[in-house]
């Protein structure tokens, strides 16, 4: 959880410490403010592109090195509803549809693994499970809609910060990997426990697997998101879902540590 | 560009290493001044284990020799410590190079404890004399027992095969299939099934399941032979894993086996694509080969070379067709002449060279039987359910 906090602080640090200064004149609270007056509320529709991972936290120790991080897809599109109900509170409601993913390849030491694979022909099923030393490389892809419901406070004329609970559901996912030999060559099961077979796992007969359907279909988080009014119209805007349920199925095993869907997205807004 | 940067940040989140739990030892070498004052073979004195190589016996020492105190080294798993055992039980940390104690063939026990405290392996060493034999082998398979985890059987083998068993793919089967029963391995004993009614060997092409499919490895041949089966290269490279023979004194001159086999209904490629107009057919084959190269090096055949090695100097095998360049021809007639009632067949065994007598009394040959339900099941084409049954093995030599 550690690293959360810092990543929240980091965030805090970027937005200029003068923003929070009182005594603008009320003008230009008036210019920048809701096009429907100081309490009013509107629309803002919001384009933006997405990086982030779905990630253990923190990492667990199995994990060596990370060699390869690429995002997948980095899309979202949404439309929020405001309201504000003084000068500088108000709330509101959006929906954003994204597509979302990434792909990265990881080194791993004695790395607990226990999955069951399923022949689509017999409909039978084998579960294997042992301890992995080698390249694990995982790609993963979500099309979905976010609804987040945030409380806004204008910190300053052009500057909102607005942060609160949002629930995702997914369209569309997927979650493959593959397994095989790290760059020095060294790629094996050990089967069941440490003292058992060792089953060397290379890229000729590596071990790739699809966790798709163990994946919940919703999940949910907090949201934070700056805006700065760019132009009376434009918003630019910075922010970041952080998932705070795990993104496996209850009875899923494969991977004994829980997953997190951290996606930021910048972007711009039209407000009306 | 900036997302060249991520795996730099995230390796900011990367914990301390955890300590190795493996606790193997990879290989022993006994440091001789003059291996083959007691070793038939310079390269006997350095031997890799396998995984189930627990319970280890050296090749055999010349019958007059005896091997007291030598240097040992051992290479074991990163991190893990090995104890030597002495005689009133006690343990003492083990320092690569000290001395061991070897002789009368006493057993000495090492335990190699991880690096990280949580886990042991035990292990056991033995340096045996040589035993001579007179050449001629009789086997009716009528000992075999399962395995320590309880999985798969093991056949009992005249002394001079490696480890004193049959070997076969059944230790790759269980990682494959791992709730596989006993009986469900594609090497199974038949209670009471030979001509004479006595117990034979069922030699049976399986299925491996998703895991097979996963890793393009859909079946596995039912097979028995001697050597080693390292369960390492079953997935990494399979022709590897089975490196047969073991060394041979005399000059086998035919190989009589009662046999039977039912080919499986339908050959399929290494894709599981049925071959239309391919009939499956068993192995059975005899070779005997030079064990040491010109510069004394192992010479090792495996599931690439068992037939084409430049070392064989003889060998006897079921009738298959060949193609003209010599290799294996698939067909829809084949020529081995089993059916599915038991006859005893003769396997006669040709020489192309010279067997060297000296060489031959030194262990410098060795010997290869080997079986199988799918001639082709070492590249993963075969029929599902193929049989070949195994009784009465009787080897004559010279």
């Amino acid at each position: 959880m550690k690293s959360q906090y810092k990543l929240i602080a980091l965030l805090l640090f970027l937005v200029p410490s003068s923003l929070l200064r009182a005594g603008q004149n009320e003008d230009s609270w008036q210019k920048w403010g809701p096009t429907t007056g100081m309490n009013g509320g509107g629309f803002i529709v919001r384009a933006g592109y997405v990086i982030g991972g779905t990630t253990p936290l923190p990492l667990p120790a199995e994990i060596r090195s990370i060699n390869e991080f690429s995002p997948k897809g980095g899309v979202s599109i949404g439309i929020d509803g405001y309201r504000m109900f003084s000068k500088r509170w108000g709330i509101s409601l959006g929906a954003h549809f994204f597509w979302e993913g990434f792909h990265t390849s990881a080194d791993v030491k004695n790395y607990y693994v226990e999955y069951q694979q399923k022949d689509d022909d017999s409909e039978e099923s084998q579960t294997k499970k042992g301890y992995f030393t080698g390249t694990n490389e995982t790609s993963t892809e979500m099309w979905g809609v976010t609804i987040p419901l945030l409380v806004t406070l204008r910190m300053s004329p052009r500057w909102n910060v607005s942060a609160g609970p949002y629930i995702s559901y997914y369209f569309s996912k997927s979650f493959t990997g593959k397994a095989y030999e790290n760059s020095d060559g060294v790629g094996y099961l050990r089967n069941e426990s440490p003292v058992g077979e060792k089953i060397p796992v290379d890229r000729e007969a590596n071990a790739h697997y699809d966790f798709a359907d163990n994946m919940l279909p919703f999940s949910a988080g907090v949201e934070l998101c700056f805006d700065w009014k760019a132009m009376r119209h434009l918003n630019v805007f910075g922010k970041l879902d952080w998932g705070l349920t795990n993104i496996w199925r209850r009875d899923f095993d494969a991977i004994t540590f829980k997953m997190y869907p951290i996606y930021g997205t910048v972007g711009v807004a039209y407000r009306y | 560009m900036a997302l060249s940067a991520i795996p730099f940040l995230l390796a900011s989140c990367i914990q301390d290493e955890r300590e190795n739990t493996e606790c193997d030892i990879e290989s022993i070498a006994l440091h001789l001044d003059k291996p083959t004052a007691y070793f038939f073979h310079d390269y006997d004195t350095l031997q890799t284990l396998t995984w189930y190589d627990t319970i280890f016996v050296f090749p055999a020492i010349k019958s007059f020799a005896d091997i007291q105190s030598v240097p040992t080294t051992l290479k074991i798993s990163e991190g893990a410590t090995a104890y030597l055992t002495s005689e009133d039980g006690t343990e003492e940390p083990f320092v690569n190079g000290s001395l061991v104690d070897f002789s009368e063939e006493r057993t000495r026990y090492f335990r190699v404890v991880s690096q990280d405290k949580m886990w042991s392996r035990r292990y056991s060493f033995k340096i045996e004399h040589d035993v001579p034999s007179d050449g001629n082998l009789s086997v009716g398979f009528e000992d075999y027992h399962l395995d320590p985890t309880g999985k798969y059987y093991i056949w009992e083998a005249p002394a001079l095969f490696t480890d004193g068993v049959w070997k076969n793919g059944n230790p790759g089967y269980k990682i494959s299939k791992s709730k596989a029963k006993p009986m469900e391995y594609p090497s199974t004993p038949v209670a009471g099934g030979g001509p004479d009614g006595s117990d034979c060997v069922k030699l049976e092409t399986c299925d491996t399941g998703p895991f097979g499919k996963m890793v393009n490895m859909r079946i596995a041949s039912g097979s028995m032979f001697n050597g080693i089966f390292d369960v390492e290269y079953a997935m990494k490279n399979p022709l590897k894993a089975t490196q047969f023979g073991s060394p041979f004194t005399h000059k086998p001159a035919q190989l009589r086996v009662w046999l039977r086999y039912e080919p499986g209904s339908f050959f399929q490629d290494r894709e599981a694509n049925p071959v239309e107009g391919i009939v499956d057919e068993p192995d059975v084959y005899v070779v005997l080969y030079r064990n040491e190269d010109e510069n004394g090096n192992k010479v090792q055949p495996d599931g690439n070379d068992m037939m084409t090695n430049p070392y064989i100097v003889a060998k006897g095998r079921l009738p298959h067709n060949y193609n003209a360049d010599g290799t294996d021809q698939l067909s829809s007639n084949p020529i081995h002449g089993l059916t599915n009632e038991w006859q005893d067949v003769t396997i006669p065994i040709e020489y192309y060279t010279e067997v060297d007598p000296e060489i031959l009394e030194n262990k410098g040959y060795g010997i290869i039987i080997s079986f199988a339900s799918s001639w082709q099941g070492g590249y993963f084409m075969g029929a599902i359910g193929s049989k070949l049954y195994v009784d009465n093995m009787r080897l004559f030599c010279e």
